[in-house]
Formats: C-alpha cells, structure tokens, sequence
C-alpha cells in the first residue's frame, strides 16, 4: 500500500476556526518523501496552527491529514510521536530543569522497551537498553556539536544552543517527518549558518523529511526544495523557491499592498 | 551564665552518654515519627515531580483515605477488602482528578492548578464528612498501641509496624522512580507539558498513575496516623508537619523527602527530651518550622533540590 511514491504528508483542505477567526481556511500541501519544505507568510498567517495540526495540538473541523497514505486527521500528540514525527517549538520547549543530556534522552522514550521491574532493578536487558539508547544519544551530540554542554541544566544554556538542544531532542526520536517551527528565530548570522548546515546534514544523512517554518528569506530560498506561502489562513502559493519568490501574491503579501 | 551554657553544650551530652539505653529509645521514636513525616511529604514529592504543582490538597487526601477505610470498617468490611476498597476509591479519585481538574488545566500555569487544589481541598474536606461523618472514630487495624523490650529497649509496637511500612513503601517508590524510565518522563512532564506531548509521553496516563500512587500513600500515612490519633479533621494537618520536611530536603527529591523527614523526627524528639527543660519545654512543636526557616535563609532548594538559577 506504502509505497516510497506515496507523499509522506497530505494535508487536504483543512481549516481552523478560533472563535470568529478563520486561523486556517481549506489549506492543502502535499511534502513528498526525502524533501525540505519551508512554510511562509506575514505574522499571524497561520503556520504555526498549521504545525499544531500536524502534530496533533488542534484538530481541524473539516479536511484531512495523511500520513503516510493513512489518515492521521484525529490523532493526539502522542500518537503522533508514536507515528514518526518529532517536532520544534517557536518558544523552545526544552526540560529547563534537566541537564542536556536528560533532555536528549527523553526523545527516545518511544523507543525504550521492557519491564518496569527490569529497569528498577537495573539488570540485564534493562541496563543493556539504557546504553545503547545512551549510545545513539552520544552520536547526536556529536552529530550536533554541542559536547562540551552535555551535563549543563539547559535552562542555563543560551537561547541559540537552546535550540540545539531541541533539534537533538527530536532527532532523538529517529523521526520520519520533522516539523521545525523558526529554528533560526533570534539567532546571530553564524549560528543560523550552523542551524542551515545542521538541517541539510539531517536530511542528507538521515533522509529525514522537513517542514519548516521561517522567516528569512535568505534562508527559505537557500535550503528548501518546495515553499508555500500562507497569508490571512489562505495559500496563496506553493512551488519551488525560485518560482515564489517571483509570485505576484507573495510579493503582494509581504510588501503590504492592501487587500481588497 | 555558666548555668546555660552548661545546660546547651554539656548537660545534654553528659545525660545521653548516661544513659545510652535511653537515647536508643529516644532515637528509634524520633527514627518512627521521622518516617512517618517522610510518607506525608513523599506524597507532595510526587505530585510536583510529575505536574509542577505544589499539591495543597494532600493532607486531606489523607484524611478521605482514613475516613474511607474506618467507614467501611464501621460497616462490618473486613480489614483485607476494605483495605481493597479504599485503595479502587483513591485510584478512582485519581481518574477523576485527572478527568476533572488537570485535563482542563494543561499548559496553565503552576499558581492555577494550585488554586485549583485548594478547591480540591475543601471538596474533598466536604465530601468526606458528608460521606463518612465529622465526629472521631478509633482506627483499629488489630495492631496493638503497646511497648516490649528488646535489648533493654522499649518499643512500642504500633510505632515500629508504621517506621517499617513507611520505610518499605519509601524504598519501593524511590527506586521507582529514580530507576526507571518513568523518572525522566515524570521530570519531563513536570517541566514542560506542550513538549512532554510532542515526545510521545502520554499525560493523562502519567497524572492518573502520580494521583494514584499519591493515593496509596495518603491511605498508608492515613492508616499509621490514624490508628496512633484517631480519625478526625486534625489528621489533615499533618501536611503541615511535612512542610518543614519539603523545605529541607527539596520540592522534588524522592531521597530527600526520606532524609528531611528523618532529620526532623530524630531532631525534634531528641531536641524535646534532651535540651526542652531548658526551654520550659515544646520544643517539638516549633523544632521542624524553626529548621525550616534556617535552610530556607541558606539553602532554599533544599538538601537535594535543583539549584534555583535565575537567568535575567
């Protein structure tokens, strides 16, 4: 039924209404396996709601959202995860009290398995477990370059290296889909040149499929395969970057011609 | 003047090394009521572990828990199955807590789902009495309140069933909680719930078995607490008593709950019998709050809390 030719995500027409807004309004995308998509648009445009969908934080009252070829429109958070897909928040979302380390690890909770007991007891498989999750935990932070910060509390981490610390987390989870909402948000031109060369990295690597939101355009253009642009809940566009950039309604949208 | 500092720093010692048959006494009554404080914070310990939130409801969980478990008694239910009964009552409690009060509440803020159990609180204070009565009723689990000696030391029987409940249940939960992986996810939820979800860390499940667990141990400190002063209202108020031992050992450390409880019953009972003459007395009525003030003035997250950094 799956076949690698079936797009990792459909969305199909979905819309959310908060009170008298119209957050979404019937918005499709389709993001095939393997690729980088970035979602754009002005504030308040309805990306992030867009995310929240996916992930399963709202639920749309009408349309649908597939998955691998099965509709997922109906699942909570958690499922999610359990499906494949790992996600950044825009605030970052990181355990502040927890040290990095900690932090990364509970990415592979899905992963962990076995007895309550056996884990208490800290023998045999249980502890065979914890070392290699604390393996492949290891080569992310290598992965990652962020080392030398391991055992430091992530509250007390930087606001850059804090979103390190949140991409690690949800690689953690060997994602198939990974949703990033402005990882480069408040970051200085070096580290966004970092976070670009990490989000390239993971998708050369892993093959891992991207959806992420931003705001520089500079960046979009750069290292997406496929853009679409959200304004007022509505796409008003969708394509490979060369072709948005030059869209009248995009450019309409972002350089304020007044909507009639 | 001399007087004094005799009565402080020699009297005391010279009188322990008099008699060290008596300071065992002393100490294993100090060790039994420590453990005893250790059961009611560790309920505390839990629920902020898991939800961030300081739970002001806890006492009077204990209080139900006791109320439930003398009603059914009352009724002819024998000690075993109600014993059952109360723990169905508390987990059901916990769904309901969880259906009720934390479900509409995710991503709140910590200062609302407090709120939230204060109101838990007077309901439960409410419904409890409604349910099982407001007068005190004697908590007879057929464990006699009576004294034997062991190596020339008295020990009261009642007190050294609850130490060794307590003490075994407070190993169980922190190995628990401290091995497992459910430990993590615990601190996870606690720091942050959007985040907790987005990982696969099912909430409701992990509340529900907190709640639960929280439950079980209201029951067991209702239980110890109850047979030794009765069942009555005053019994909520030994949440007070595990204030002092949260402030010492920190909000959210399974051990440390167990060490903070255990240096306040040792403390205050030696404290009582060796320098309360000098003081006219009561010592162990204010020994845990006094403690308390010292640390928060030097340590204020505890023996074992998280450092408490502020990035500004």
């Amino acid at each position: 039924m799956t076949t690698d030719s079936t797009p990792l995500l459909e969305v199909e027409d979905i819309s959310v209404r908060f009170g008298a807004l119209l957050a979404l309004n019937r918005v499709s995308l389709t993001i095939p396996r393997g690729e980088i998509a970035a979602i754009i648009g002005p504030n308040g445009a309805g990306k992030t709601t867009l995310l929240n969908c996916v992930s399963g934080f709202y639920h749309p009252y009408e349309g649908a959202i597939r998955f691998a070829g099965r509709d997922r429109t109906r699942l909570r958070p958690p499922e999610v995860a359990a499906l494949g897909i790992a996600r950044t928040f825009q605030n970052v979302a990181l355990f502040r009290g927890m040290s990095v380390l900690d932090n990364i690890m509970t990415g592979r909770i899905l992963r962990m398995r076995g007895s309550f007991l056996l884990d208490a007891l800290w023998w045999g498989p249980a502890r065979r477990q914890e070392l290699e999750h604390r393996a492949f935990v290891e080569r992310i932070i290598d992965f990652l370059e962020i080392q030398a910060i391991r055992k430091t509390s992530a509250g007390r981490l930087p606001y850059g290296l804090q979103k390190r610390v949140e991409l690690a987390r949800a690689l953690a989870a060997e994602p198939q889909l990974l949703l990033l909402d402005e990882p480069m948000a408040g970051m200085n031109v070096e580290e966004k040149e970092d976070m670009c060369r990490f989000i390239l990295d993971v998708n050369g690597e892993f093959g891992t499929t991207i959806a992420l939101i931003e705001h520089d355009m500079g960046v979009v253009m750069d290292i997406s395969d496929h853009v679409v642009v959200l304004d007022y809940g509505r796409k008003i566009a969708d394509g490979p970057p060369e072709q948005v950039r030059k869209d009248e309604a995009v450019l309409d949208a972002y350089l304020g011609v007044a909507h009639d | 003047m001399t007087d004094v500092l005799w009565g402080v720093f020699v009297g005391p010692f010279k009188d322990m090394a008099g008699s060290p048959t008596f300071l065992a006494e002393v100490l294993i009554g100090g060790v039994a009521a420590g453990l005893m404080y250790s059961l009611v914070a560790l309920g505390f310990v839990l629920i902020f572990k898991a939800s961030g939130v300081f739970n002001f409801a806890q006492g009077v969980m204990v209080l139900f828990a006791a109320l439930t478990l003398v009603g059914l008694l009352e009724r002819g239910v024998p000690v075993p199955v109600a014993l059952v009964l109360t723990t169905v009552v508390m987990i059901g409690l916990a769904f309901g807590i969880e259906r009720m009060v934390l479900r509409p509440l995710v991503n709140q803020p910590a200062i609302i789902l407090f709120m939230a159990t204060i109101g838990l609180n007077f309901f439960l204070e409410g419904f409890g009495e409604t349910l099982w009565g407001s007068n005190v009723k004697r908590l007879d689990i057929g464990i006699p309140d009576e004294s034997f000696m062991v190596a020339g030391i008295l020990v009261n029987k009642l007190e050294l069933t609850a130490a060794l409940t307590a003490g075994v249940l407070v190993a169980i939960l922190a190995v628990f909680f401290q091995r497992t992986r459910i430990g993590r996810a615990l601190r996870a939820v606690a720091d942050d719930h959007e985040a907790a979800l987005s990982i696969g860390i099912p909430l409701k499940t992990i509340w529900v078995v907190v709640w639960s667990v929280a439950g079980i141990v209201a029951i067991v400190a209702g239980v110890m607490w109850g047979a030794k002063s009765g069942v009555q209202f005053s019994l909520s108020l030994v949440a007070l008593k595990a204030l002092p031992v949260l402030i010492l050992g920190g909000f959210e450390s399974v051990p440390g709950a167990i060490v903070g409880g255990l240096i306040i019953g040792v403390g205050e009972k030696v404290g009582e019998v060796y320098w309360g003459p000098l003081v006219g007395g009561a010592i162990e009525n204010w020994f845990a709050y006094v403690l308390a003030l010292a640390f928060l003035l030097v340590r204020p997250q505890g023996l074992f809390g998280e450092k408490i950094i502020e990035r500004v």
